[in-house]
């Protein structure tokens, strides 16, 4: 049972109406010395202690006050019956220490009686004296228990308060020891996430490099690309279509020249991929091949060579593109995949 | 009281003038027979004159401590009765007309009766239901549980009947307590 269950079962333990098991754990409690329950009982005994004045009054039967005076004890008895006895005779108790004697004894003289009645008075002085000692005492025995008892009530409810004290302690360490635990779990993240950046920012960097890397061929493509441009721009541009050979079907071929600056630009397509070791070759065909440098298709397979000086122009008929071994070959080896007349 | 603990026989009579016809009354009413009630009353005092040390001043009045103690015993002799189960009782005995053995003090007749009717009024103003659950448990000695089983009624309305009954009992007899503390 918790505490309000017990402040519950106040009343009905003041009027007597908890069952067994509860009623034992409701007096256990108390002996734990809860201040409030014990305050709450007593108010709750105390009406339940005025019930019986809501009766109709029934007096005792007569004679019962004497019988019960009577049956406290016969001493007492004796002494209710006989109220003008002097206190200090002697009861029936001095029968103990000096039994009777008969009554058709007498004591032989008066000497031995007087000593006889002064070592009762002696024996009665003493008694009186250890009774009476021991009576001033019993006060003082009883202050001194109720003081115990008080400072133990005391003492038992500053234990109680103690143990509330250290539940709460336990109770709020608990919490800390819960939000510890998150914040490791958080600072854990917090790390994880770090450790990706740091790989993502890694990768970052090496797709950086691999693009400064890439800004040479950049360039280079976008100088072509200008060239190109700038020979497009020319009106007097020559242009020779190339088609493709037995070879390569598919293929075909574009060329820009121009006869003022002497430059070229090829544009090739659908060229089978190179195999290794070799190269597309250009020439340039007067009476005999002149080559006029090599190249290699990208992955779409499209062919790109920029040639900056065609020797002596004007007097080509033809242009052809074969496979040489890499490097390229003074003469033509190899098969012809793209041909072009002027 | 501290004169009958030191054994003032003056002062157990004036004792038993002022509570016995209160005690005899609630002996009456639970165990309902004239005879078992005188004699449960004098075993009552004689315990009070060879044990009274045992009293606390702390725990109550000497008369609530005294009418603590007469219900407790009564119901004690309530139950064994009711285990040997072959005692017949007649509940409804009246007490024939008889003059106490000793008028008590006018001021604790006066005081007695004002007590009373404040007490009767304060009952007199409880629901039935909740002033008949109280009887049940203290002057039957029935725990909730057996006065709900005798009612027809589910556990939990029995407690809350007896609560609210002392509850308003409380309230109401609140200056009672206090005056009786004083006695």
């Amino acid at each position: 049972m918790i505490h309000e269950e017990f402040e519950e079962a106040v009343p009905l333990y003041a009027v007597g109406g908890l069952e067994r098991t509860d009623r034992q754990a409701f007096e256990a409690h108390l002996l734990s010395g809860c201040p409030s329950c014990h305050a709450a009982l007593k108010e709750y005994q105390a009406v339940a202690a005025l019930l019986p004045y809501g009766l109709a009054p029934t007096p005792p039967p007569r004679g019962l006050k004497a019988k019960i005076m009577a049956a406290r004890s016969p001493a007492d008895a004796e002494t209710a019956k006989r109220p003008n006895r002097p206190s200090l005779e002697p009861g029936e108790w001095m029968n103990h220490l000096f039994p009777p004697l008969p009554s058709t004894r007498s004591f032989p003289s008066n000497t031995a009686r007087f000593a006889l009645a002064f070592a009762a008075l002696l024996v009665v002085a003493g008694a009186g004296y250890v009774g009476w000692t021991l009576y001033m005492q019993m006060p003082a025995e009883t202050g001194r228990l109720q003081q115990l008892e008080t400072a133990l009530q005391r003492e038992t409810a500053k234990t109680a308060s103690l143990q509330r004290e250290i539940k709460d302690k336990e109770t709020a360490l608990t919490q800390l020891r819960h939000e510890l635990e998150m914040r490791n779990a958080e600072i854990g993240e917090l790390r994880d996430t770090v450790i990706r950046r740091e790989a993502e920012l890694d990768d970052a960097h090496a797709q950086l490099a691999q693009l400064e890397k890439g800004i040479p061929a950049f360039r280079r493509a976008r100088v072509q690309q200008d060239e190109v441009a700038a020979l497009l721009r020319i009106p007097t541009v020559k242009v020779v279509s190339l088609t493709g050979s037995e070879m390569a079907k598919g293929a075909g071929g574009l060329l820009l020249y121009d006869p003022d600056t002497k430059k070229a630009w090829l544009y090739a397509f659908n060229l089978p991929p190179l195999p290794g070791g070799k190269t597309y070759q250009l020439w340039a065909i007067e009476q005999k091949p002149v080559s006029a440098g090599t190249f290699a298709p990208d992955a779409g397979q499209k062919g790109r060579l920029l040639i900056k000086h065609l020797p002596d122009f004007s007097r080509i008929n033809q242009f052809a593109v074969s496979l040489e071994p890499a490097g390229g070959r003074p003469q033509p080896t190899g098969a012809i995949y793209l041909i072009g007349h002027l | 009281m501290a004169r009958v603990v030191k054994g003032d026989h003056q002062a157990f009579s004036q004792l038993y003038d002022q509570s016995s016809s209160l005690l005899y009354t609630l002996a009456f009413r639970i165990l309902g027979n004239r005879d078992e009630a005188a004699e449960l009353l004098q075993d009552i005092y004689l315990e009070v004159w060879k044990k009274v040390a045992r009293y606390d001043v702390g725990r109550g009045t000497p008369m609530a401590w005294l009418v603590t103690l007469t219900r407790s015993r009564a119901i004690d002799r309530l139950r064994a009765r009711a285990s040997k189960a072959h005692t017949v009782v007649d509940s409804t005995e009246q007490p024939s007309p008889h003059l106490p053995d000793q008028s008590p003090d006018p001021f604790h007749i006066q005081a007695d009766h004002e007590l009373r009717n404040a007490v009767g009024k304060a009952l007199a103003e409880l629901p039935e239901s909740q002033r008949q659950a109280l009887e049940l448990a203290y002057y039957e000695g029935l725990s909730h549980t057996e006065i709900a089983a005798r009612l027809n009624q589910p556990v939990g309305t029995i407690k809350t009947r007896i609560k609210l009954g002392m509850n308003k009992l409380r309230t109401a007899l609140k200056g009672c307590c206090e005056q009786g503390e004083a006695r």
